[in-house]
Formats: C-alpha cells, structure tokens, sequence
C-alpha cells in the first residue's frame, strides 16, 4: 500500500497522468478534425444538405424541444441512492480494521437503505399516480 | 469508381497535399522548433549514465546503437512515454482498432456473411485503414441550428475522457500511467462523464432522434450505475485498497471470481450498459432512431467517438480483469532470458533483448497473461452482441433496479458472513491474502 496520509498536494499531483492522458486525447481528437477539415471535400451550399435528419422528410417543429421520457420516479431514487452507494465504500475499505461491533450500524444503513428502496420501488410501480 | 465527383483532378489533389505537407514543414521550422529550443533553456536536463542529456548528446547517442540503451531505458520509465505509448494512449488505440477489425469479422462469420474483403486482399486487414482515410476525407456537416461549440468539442472530450480512464487501468505491477489512491472511485468518477457527453452532443445537434439517443443514454445511465458501483464493493472489502493495483495484488493466489461469482457477473452486465453495446445499445438503437445520438454525425467526429467507444471498451475489459480475474497473475511462462547467450553479445540489438536491457521476464509475463485475459474479456462481449436482441427501455430500468441491485447484495451478505465465520479474510482458514 502506497503512502496513507499524503499532503493536499502530493495527492493532487497523483492525478497528474490522468490529465496527461486527458491531453493526449486532445492531441490525437484536434489535429485530425484539423486534417479533415483541410482534406475534406466541400461541395456547394445547399439548403437541404444542412436540414436535420428525419430519413428523407422535411422536418417539422423545433428540434429541441420537450419530450416526456418518463419514469421520473427512477430519476428521484437514483439522486439518493446513488451517494448512499458510495458512502459504503468508506466502510468497505476500512473493513478489516474496524472493529467487528462497527458492521452493526453499517447494517442498520443498509437497513435504511433497503427499507427506502423497497418503498421506492413499490411506489415506482403503481400506476396512476407518476 | 463511379463517385468521383466530375471536376476532380488527380494532380490537384496531390498538389494541395503537397502543398498542406510544405506549410507544415514551413511552420515547424520557423515556430515550433524555436520554441523547443526557448522551452529547453528553462527546463532542468535529465541526467543519463552521468552525463546531462542535451540535444546534441541525445542525437550523438542516437547515432551510436551501442549507447542508445541508456537513454531508451531512461525513456521508457517517465510518465511521457507511459502516457503515450505503452499503458498509455497508443497501446490501448491500438487494441482498439484490433478490437473493431476482429469485431466485424467475427459478427459477420456469426451471421454466416464474410464481413470486409477487398482491403488488403488478405481477409481486408487494411479495411480499418481503408475506413479510417474515408473518413478523414469525408466532409463534415453540421446540421443548421446546431451549437457550434459543442458540436465541435463533444467527440474530442469523448476521446479524452475514454482516454483518462485508460490512464487508471495497470497491465503490470508498477506499469500504470496514473497509480491513484482511489484508482476505482476514479474510474467510476470518469466513466460518468459519458452520458452527459452524449446529452450534451444530442442536445447540440439540433435534432429529434439524437435527442431521444441522449435522453436514453441518462436512463441507462442511472438503471445502472448503482449495481455498476455495488458490484465492486466486495471486492474493496476482500482487498482493503481502492487502489487498482493493490486490489489486482491482493489477488495473487484467489481469484476474486472464485469468491463472487455473482457480482462478477453483474459487473459484467453492467459494463455493457456502460458501453452501449448490444443488448443496452438504446441510446443508439439503429433499427428505432436511425442512430440515436449518433445520427447527425458525419466524418471525422463519427470515427473520434467510435475510437473513444473502443477506447472505453479496453478500458472496462481491464477494470473487469483487475477487479475479478485476478489482474496480471499467471503461470511463469516466459523464460529468465529470451534468447540464450544474449547479454555477451555485442550487437546492441541483443544487449537490449538481454536481462539487464529492457527485458525482464516477470513484467513480460504479466503484460502477457494481462493481454490474455483483457482479450478473453473483450470476446465475450463481442459474442453478446452477435447472438442477442436489443431490450425495450422499461425492462432494461426494471432489470437495473429490481434484479441487479438485489443480487449484488446478496453476494455481499454471503461475503460478510463468511468472513464473520472466519472461512475467508485475513486470520481465517482460507487465507486470501
């Protein structure tokens, strides 16, 4: 196991070579958009070439515009259950040297957070009421 | 040959190749030469075999082959050359561009067709290439209404972004680009960004299907998230690091898929969602929105983003590996020198190949049984995408939620209680590390 306790700074800079990849990538996507904009072959303007794509119709209506998706009750459970997941890496990580006694209110948790779950679910289910 | 259009001329097209080729070379000399030379005057010189590397050195080395270990050996162990080329940005584009070569042919023998021919005369290997000047060549357009700059920046951050989770993935012990502390939670962190990526691109375009592709992309995105993370949690309690080599380390004699085969298999699942492969390919689902989020693309910003898909692709393979198949261990194959007698050679060419060149035998195995398993990994999926149809939005957020979360947990109790039965885990009878 590397260094447990770093400086603000030492573990800022661990994230250094993700940025460097991050910078490749920008290397590698920029020039060849570049390249093809130079290489490309561009004919004359034409009004339909720049319509949006409606297989072969004349689009109609906005192309931004509000489209019911649904299943917003999905949407609700996964902005709390999604930061109570990651709350269970902390004790998953300092499993082994926690005493046993500390799983107990993690229990509890998981507890809670199957209980809310369960009703979510069973709420996301029912018809009538989304 | 009947698409030419019937102004072209041959003469003119290599004329203005050689003229962008002249520009270049124009624009290196009096810019970007200059400024290294500027840039090095401010840089401190590394120091190789003891003496300080100056441009005249390196080249003086360059030319003698019997003092271009030093300086290769030197090179191979800064974060550039990780970055670029071997854990890096090159390897895994090229595995990439294997991957979407292999793929095709092997959808195509599935569905009883013989997938790309002509290229290369040999079964089309150089269609990849073929495809890849197509591209480059094709014109661009951006459909009228669009958001310019994010039309333009969408595919390059989607190449980057895959790009930095490549960075996260080790093929060996110590062969990592980025050797983060919360390595996993990074990569969670960073294979987020994708579904807002493709909204971002739907929502630029100016356009109903890739709107509808980008709205599916966040669906799939939050039915699968949380049994994406929980699968993974297990494996942070049996190995107490989130850093992914120690968590491939912890490994060396147990398989984690041994211990949860379940969670191994919801991982599993969950990454093809993450990727939009078949049978999660919603966001792009060619038979329902023409290409989903993908539709207004043409050119070169088609082929960033396949290449960042691949991309993604490599990397979820290896996480798959790291987490559960035991990262770089197997059996020492590889001999204690490649080819016998080569360390009293002269030839430097065989001096590099020797013990104390650039070979050692357990970093070459473990890259080798890595490779292994990654490609292993990398099959599967692709063999799920021959046999299996795509799945209706509804059943696709049901199974996330109702299925994949139950069974994580379920593996996790069966981990807790055999650790508290003191079967696995450090002091019990299995001793896993």
């Amino acid at each position: 196991m590397s260094a447990t306790f770093n400086l603000a700074g030492e573990t800022a800079t661990q994230f250094l070579p993700i940025l460097y990849l991050f910078g490749f990538g920008i290397l590698a996507g920029v020039p060849s958009i570049v390249l093809s904009r130079l290489l490309m072959t561009r004919r004359r303007y034409n009004p339909v070439k720049f319509l949006p794509m409606e297989c072969g119709q004349v689009p109609s209506g906005e192309g931004r515009s509000h489209f019911m998706m649904q299943y917003y009750s999905y949407i609700l459970m996964f902005v709390v259950f999604d930061v109570m997941s990651i709350f269970l890496y902390a004790w998953g990580v300092t499993f082994f040297s926690i005493p046993r006694e500390a799983t107990l209110p993690m229990i509890g948790f998981l507890g809670v957070m199957f209980a809310a779950m369960g009703y979510a679910l069973f709420l996301a289910g029912r018809k009538g009421i989304w | 040959m009947g698409s030419l259009t019937p102004d072209f001329r041959f003469g003119n097209f290599v004329a203005s190749i050689v003229w962008l080729v002249l520009v270049v070379l124009a624009l290196f000399t009096v810019l970007i030469l200059p400024i290294i030379f500027f840039s090095l005057f401010y840089v401190p010189l590394p120091i190789v075999d003891g003496q300080v590397l100056t441009p005249y050195l390196f080249f003086s080395m360059m030319v003698d082959p019997s003092r271009t270990l030093p300086i290769v050996q030197f090179f191979i162990h800064t974060d550039i050359f990780r970055a670029a080329i071997f854990p890096g940005f090159a390897f895994a584009a090229l595995i990439a561009a294997v991957t979407i070569f292999v793929e095709r042919k092997l959808l195509a023998k599935m569905q009883l067709r013989v997938g790309p021919l002509y290229a290369g005369k040999v079964e089309g290997i150089f269609q990849l290439l073929a495809d890849g000047l197509k591209l480059l060549t094709k014109e661009i357009i951006v459909p009228s209404g669009a958001d310019k700059p994010i039309f333009w920046l969408a595919p390059i951050m989607f190449v980057s972004t895959a790009a930095a989770v490549v960075a996260l993935i080790p093929v060996a012990s110590g062969w990592v680009v980025a050797d983060v502390d919360v390595g996993l939670i990074a990569a969670f962190a960073i294979l987020g960004f994708f579904p807002l990526i493709a909204l971002l691109f739907s929502w630029a375009s100016n356009s109903k299907y890739p709107f509808i592709g980008g709205l599916r992309a966040l669906h799939q995105l939050i039915a699968f998230e949380i049994p994406f993370f929980l699968s993974a949690l297990p494996v942070v309690i049996l190995s107490s690091s989130l850093n992914l080599s120690d968590i491939a380390r912890s490994q060396n004699i147990f398989w984690n898929i041994f211990i949860l085969p379940i969670n191994a298999f919801v991982f599993f699942i969950s990454s093809l969602a993450e990727l939009e492969r078949i049978p999660f390919d919603l966001p792009e689902a060619e038979s329902e929105i023409v290409a989903g989020w993908l539709t207004e693309t043409t050119g070169m910003i088609y082929g960033l983003i396949q290449l960042g898909s691949y991309l993604k692709l490599y990397a979820l393979a290896g996480l798959f590996v790291i987490l559960f198949l035991g990262g770089w261990y197997g059996p020492q194959i590889f001999p204690q020198e490649l080819i016998p007698g080569a360390h009293e050679s002269n030839l430097p060419l065989l001096q590099m190949l020797a013990l104390d060149g650039l070979y050692n035998p357990i970093t070459v195995n473990s890259i080798f049984w890595f490779l292994v398993k990654t490609i292993v990994v990398i099959f599967l999926m692709l063999i799920i995408r021959g046999i299996n149809p795509r799945i209706r939005i509804d059943i696709l957020l049901h199974t996330g939620w109702y299925k994949l979360i139950v069974l994580t947990f379920i593996n996790l109790f069966v981990v807790l209680m055999l650790i508290y039965g003191g079967i696995i885990g450090p002091e019990g009878v299995i001793s896993i590390r």
